[in-house]
């Protein structure tokens, strides 16, 4: 795909194709890049600026979502923090253009463990103060209501060259630019007076543009190019875990408003409302447990999820074993029936989630989880936001709503470079989005990364202290407010 | 981020290495320099080192760099706090409503509704009435190419007297197409009281160049003869440097015309009040000018510039403007 990110060879492509210059080019048309694009064309500073968004991927199901929604909910489902959604509605603009239907708020989150069920806590928005906790709402969703408030903003713009361009099915070939600036340091200045041999990095397109990016921002996610062409380190590791999603009917609609997350030793399962009868599920496991998980029978699935909100994990293991050898086994949900039927009775109606009914056909998913943080988001001329900035543990719902912070803050620090009337792809106006956003996501990114390794063990004395942790947790009102706090992004 | 000056001459040696394998531009480069008017490759190199040494945000001018970013502010916010939202005579509805008291008295969301029409307002009235800028000292350009690319402004014109730096200035405007394809931004080789005083001004900048003067008091004479009634002399120089020469020289020598120079102790604080003074003390000028805003600012090696409450001490920067 990248023929080269090397520098060196950079000179090539600029001196026999012209290229386009633009003032932002945004690798990526995920939330995080169209977000950007939206926000910066709604601000009044930096409406002027020359924008191009750039996706490898196609974004007709994103457009076709908008006019004929899918009629069951799709499998990325992200959780919105009140503090996402307020900014979706006053800067960018775009929550007038979500499908409302499909979002779903909820105020609370049960969360208990696997290896005592005593410990218990409950997150509860009222005790911030807040009526919401989070919306839930599908990642198509959000993307669709950015494309069509990119749209407005398109029409609404006199000057053909103030208008967005987005290029979808088009990979980004090669990422060039002056070699020096890898280095963080001002490149060369040539000593040709008006013939300027611009510093400016050069984006080679696989529809045989190039564009060249006074700023060029990297959304394009994990394994993200810019990120690897600006030599910025990502340190991390990989869990050995998987995330499991799937669209699933509960036996009917749940009216507490409720989500529910329970941490197994393999890792955190989480119901998550949506609207009606509908839920998604969170599931993170290992590898073995998380490949059975997508290929056991849509008929015994649902059953597997009730179980594993409530047996205790011998049972589960039992239940696993059988599944192992033959994934379409129906005496494994005899198994699991005659099991729950022994649970505390005085627990199921209020200590549970809503038993699960069915799994909508082929939602269920399967990714690796990860957690990464890249040492800067900045560089001359380039800055990195969303995914490929950083990735999280989805155990708390984070990963999006950090990326709508990181362009927040990018947004500012750029509405801010252009009132000084720099140029906005100097470090002066770019480091200030890193010194805004790069410490509350190490935060964030620490706190569940400690989660997680807390709550995928069995061993006795971490359960007794998990156990008592959540338990005192629960009570101690304060403690719990801030991660309340952290959770809904207040 | 501490980087040297020997960091710098690393950068330029890497790219010189680097351009020994670029033949092509090379002798595009020749061939320019033949017809180029009796400036030698050396010499244009020269140039080029000094810009990007001058330009090198991490280099030996961070501080004048980090420096700019405030002085904008303080540029833009006092031109923006002085227009005249609505003119004399202005029907109430077709003005902007501007409460007779504290607008933080208000509802939130009244007050912000309110502030921002008053945004609105002034954005409109500076696109209508583009200023035009004069940059007295302009070393490098940090200052004049930001007031280049803020919408409202006309055009800039930077002067200075060192002939090398207005090479890199030059030389650092083609990095920025948008500086480069518009005629906004022009330097030329001059001091001020050689700019014709038919040349009116709606802002004259003297940023850090004032301590280089002999004659500072000179100078500022010179700039407020070339403002236009409204505009505005906007300056920044230290508080200690600038005593030593505004006392003895200008105080001593030339104003009370008793004391030679070195006679005042340079331990003693020097503070701003003495361009107050000045500009006071004279009734023509005192007349025609008041000085708006002062401001103390210092420098946070991990955080920046800031302003201080206190103008009497260290750096400073000022807005003196002519009244209407
Ligand atoms: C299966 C799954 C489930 C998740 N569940 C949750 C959840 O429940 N809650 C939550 O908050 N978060 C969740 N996340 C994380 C969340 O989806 C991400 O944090 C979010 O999508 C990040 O947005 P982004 O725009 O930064 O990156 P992405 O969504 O990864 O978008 C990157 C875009 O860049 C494009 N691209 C990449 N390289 C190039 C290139 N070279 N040229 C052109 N285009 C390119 C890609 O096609 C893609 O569209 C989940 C992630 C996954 C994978
Ligand atoms: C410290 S630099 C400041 C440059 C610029 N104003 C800034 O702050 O970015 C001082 C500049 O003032 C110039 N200078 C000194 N005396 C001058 C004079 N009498 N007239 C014009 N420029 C002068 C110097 O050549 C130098 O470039």
């Amino acid at each position: 795909m990248f023929r080269s990110l090397s520098r060196q060879l950079a000179t090539k492509a600029s001196i026999n194709t012209p290229s386009k210059l633009q003032d932002v080019v945004i690798i990526g048309g995920g939330p995080a890049g169209l977000s950007l694009l939206a926000a910066l064309k709604s601000s009044n500073k930096t409406k002027h600026l020359k924008c191009t968004l750039v996706e490898g991927a196609s974004l007709d199901p994103i457009r076709n979502f908008g006019v004929n929604p899918p009629p069951e909910y799709t499998n990325r489902v992200v959780s919105l923090t009140p503090k996402t959604i307020e900014y979706m509605r006053d800067k960018i603009g775009n929550w007038n253009f979500i499908n409302q239907e499909r979002v779903n708020f909820y105020d609370t989150i049960v969360a208990y463990d696997s290896q005592d069920n005593e410990a218990r806590i409950k997150f509860d928005a009222s005790t911030i103060g807040d009526s919401v906790l989070a919306a839930m709402c599908e990642n198509l969703n959000i993307q669709s209501s950015l494309l069509e408030r990119i749209e407005e903003l398109n029409l609404n713009t006199m000057d053909p060259e103030q208008k967005s361009i987005l290029y979808d099915n088009t990979k980004v070939v090669e990422i060039t630019g002056p070699e020096v600036a890898a280095e963080h340091e001002l490149p060369y200045i040539d000593p040709k007076e008006g013939e300027p041999d611009l510093d400016w990095p050069t984006v080679t397109l696989s529809n045989g543009e190039s564009l060249q990016a006074r700023l060029l921002v990297g959304a394009d996610g994990f394994n993200s190019s810019v990120r690897k062409f600006s030599h910025i380190a990502s340190r991390g590791w990989f869990y050995n875990r998987f995330g499991v999603v799937a669209t699933v009917k509960l036996q009917y609609e749940d009216y507490r408003s409720l989500a529910w997350q329970r941490f197994l030793t393999t890792g955190p399962l989480a119901i998550l409302p949506l609207t009606d009868n509908n839920a998604t599920i969170v599931w993170s496991s290992t590898p073995e447990l998380s490949e059975l998980l997508v290929s056991v029978d849509d008929a015994i699935f649902p059953h597997l999820v009730n179980a594993a909100m409530a047996l205790e994990e011998t049972d589960l293991s039992y239940i696993y074993s059988l599944l192992k050898k033959n994934p379409s086994d129906m005496n494994a949900v005899e198994e699991i029936k005659w099991r729950m039927s022994r649970v505390d009775s005085s627990l199921v109606d209020e200590g549970y989630p809503l038993p699960l009914e069915s799994v909508v056909p082929r939602s269920r998913a399967r990714f690796p989880l990860k957690m990464a943080h890249a040492d800067t988001y900045t560089a001359p001329r380039v800055a990195l936001i969303g995914d490929a900035a950083h990735s999280i543990h989805p155990l708390a719902g984070q990963g999006l709503n950090m990326g709508q912070s990181d362009v927040a803050s990018l947004v500012s620090a750029l509405e801010d470079g252009v009132t000084r009337g720099l140029d906005i792809g100097s470090t002066l106006v770019l480091e200030q989005y890193t010194a805004n956003a790069w410490p509350s996501n190490h935060v964030m990114l620490g706190i569940c990364d400690k989660m997680h390794k807390i709550f995928s063990t069995d061993w006795p004395p971490i359960v007794f202290f998990r156990g008592f942790g959540i338990k005192s947790l629960n009570m101690l009102g304060s403690f719990k407010d801030v991660i309340v706090r952290a959770l809904s992004g207040r | 981020m501490l980087f040297s000056g020997r960091h710098n001459k690393r950068v330029i040696h890497s790219i010189r290495c680097s351009r020994s394998f670029r033949g092509f531009s090379t002798t595009r480069r020749a061939a320019h320099l033949a017809n180029s008017s009796n400036s030698s490759d050396e010499e244009l190199h020269h140039f080029s080192s000094l810009a990007s040494s001058w330009w090198d945000v991490n280099g030996p001018q961070r501080i004048l760099h980090k420096m700019n970013l405030l002085r904008m502010d303080f540029i833009y916010s006092n031109v923006r706090k002085h227009l005249v939202l609505n003119s004399p005579g202005i029907s109430e509805e077709e003005g902007v409503y501007i409460p007779p008291y504290n607008p933080d008295l208000l509802p939130l969301e009244i007050r912000n509704q309110i502030l921002e029409e008053q945004e609105a307002k002034r954005d409109e009235i500076l696109l209508e009435n583009k200023l035009n800028v004069l940059d007295v000292g302009c070393g490098g350009g940090i200052l004049s190419e930001s007031l280049a690319r803020l919408n409202f402004i006309e055009n800039v014109k930077g002067i200075d007297l060192s002939p090398d730096v207005l090479k890199a200035a030059e030389l650092h405007k083609t990095k920025d197409p948008l500086l480069n394809s518009s005629k906004k931004l022009t330097y030329e080789l001059m001091g001020i009281e050689s700019v014709p005083k038919s040349d009116e001004y709606d802002i004259i900048t003297m940023f850090e160049m004032l301590e280089h003067v002999n004659y500072p008091a000179q100078i500022l004479d010179e700039a407020l003869s070339r403002v236009k009634v409204g505009g505005w002399v906007f300056l920044s120089t230290i508080n200690r440097d600038f005593i030593s020469w505004f006392t003895t020289i200008l105080m001593g020598e030339h104003v009370l015309r008793i004391v030679p120079v070195g006679t005042h102790s340079l331990d003693k604080y020097i503070n701003s009040t003495e361009i107050i003074d000045w500009l006071n003390n004279n009734k023509d000028r005192s007349s025609r000018f008041s000085v708006l805003d002062v401001k103390g600012c210092v420098y946070l090696p991990a955080y920046g510039w800031k302003f201080t409450d206190c103008s009497n001490v260290g750096n400073y920067m000022m807005a003196i403007r002519r009244d209407i």
